[in-house]
């Protein structure tokens, strides 16, 4: 099954060699539920399962009456465990506008 | 397997378990399985007034997919083996999804 | 569909036509509408998927650049070369 590779190189041969090359690193996650994690990538694994350290928690809620107005609630933790099935997507923090 | 053992070293800890319908639950983490579902005892639930239905449990099982995030003492993760920990299982996986 | 540059893909199964669009262009759609277009990096058996240069649309207007994306594969309802 597994391809020939080099543990050590930087290249992706699957899409989760990306999330290999980002311990350690600050990263973004997006969530179901418009929810968005920024913090210190410690630990994953195959379900996207996560631990994030230094994390600010972003939660956009959509008023329900004035559906233009979107208010963000901002959550800090040390130390966070994220379950898999709830991530949508993974990115280095490196985020522009 | 790596986030069982994982949290098989928080055992004792006093974590806190968001669930997906927004519940928090503080609690000492008792017991792990492979699911990663949680045993917590010594329970408080967060915002007991908006859940009051909570407010005589001691202690409670959650179903693993039921859980959002589980807030972790920091001082009791050691980082640095995590991380080993971590480019050994994602060695172990590699190709798996193929 | 138009394939555009990709015409070899006849009688190869969906699998083999992730794998021959593999560093093109492509627009990915998940189930919650969110659109990305970037260069497919990687896919795998679960249909997650490695992005470069991402462009995120919502309701089909622009909201932000990701040089790297890993999109996990549950979220996705379709891959289309560009």
């Amino acid at each position: 099954m597994a391809e020939p590779r080099d543990e050590t190189s930087g290249t992706v041969s699957e899409p989760l060699d990306l999330v290999r090359l980002l311990l350690d690193e600050v990263v973004c996650v997006k969530l179901r539920g418009d929810r968005e994690l920024k913090g210190r990538l410690h630990a994953y694994d195959s379900h996207c399962n996560l631990v994030l350290g230094d994390v600010e928690e972003t939660i956009y809620v959509v008023d329900e009456e004035d559906e233009e107005d979107v208010k963000t609630i901002s959550k800090k933790s040390e130390m966070l465990f994220v379950r898999g099935d709830s991530v949508v997507l993974i990115s280095p923090q490196t985020v522009s506008f | 397997m790596l986030f069982f053992s994982f949290f098989k070293t928080l055992i004792d800890h006093e974590v806190t378990v968001e669930l997906k319908n927004d519940i928090q639950i503080r609690g000492v983490l008792k017991s792990v399985d492979q699911y990663l579902n949680i045993k917590l005892d010594n329970i408080q639930v967060l915002e007991e007034i908006k859940y009051p239905h909570m407010s005589a449990v001691k202690n409670v099982f959650i179903r693993g997919s039921v859980v959002r995030y589980v807030h972790l003492p920091a001082n009791a993760v050691d980082v640095p083996l995590l991380e080993d920990a971590t480019r050994r299982e994602a060695a172990n996986q590699a190709g798996k999804g193929k | 569909m138009e394939n555009g540059a990709v015409t070899q893909s006849e009688g190869k199964d969906p699998s083999g036509f992730l794998s021959e669009i593999i560093g093109n262009p492509v627009t990915v759609k998940l189930n919650s509408g969110v659109v990305y277009k970037g260069e497919l990096q990687s896919v795998d058996g679960y249909m997650n998927i490695a992005l470069e240069k991402t462009e995120e649309f919502v309701n089909g207007v622009k909201r932000r650049n990701y040089g790297d994306a890993f999109v996990r594969g549950n979220n996705v309802m379709y891959i289309s070369a560009d």
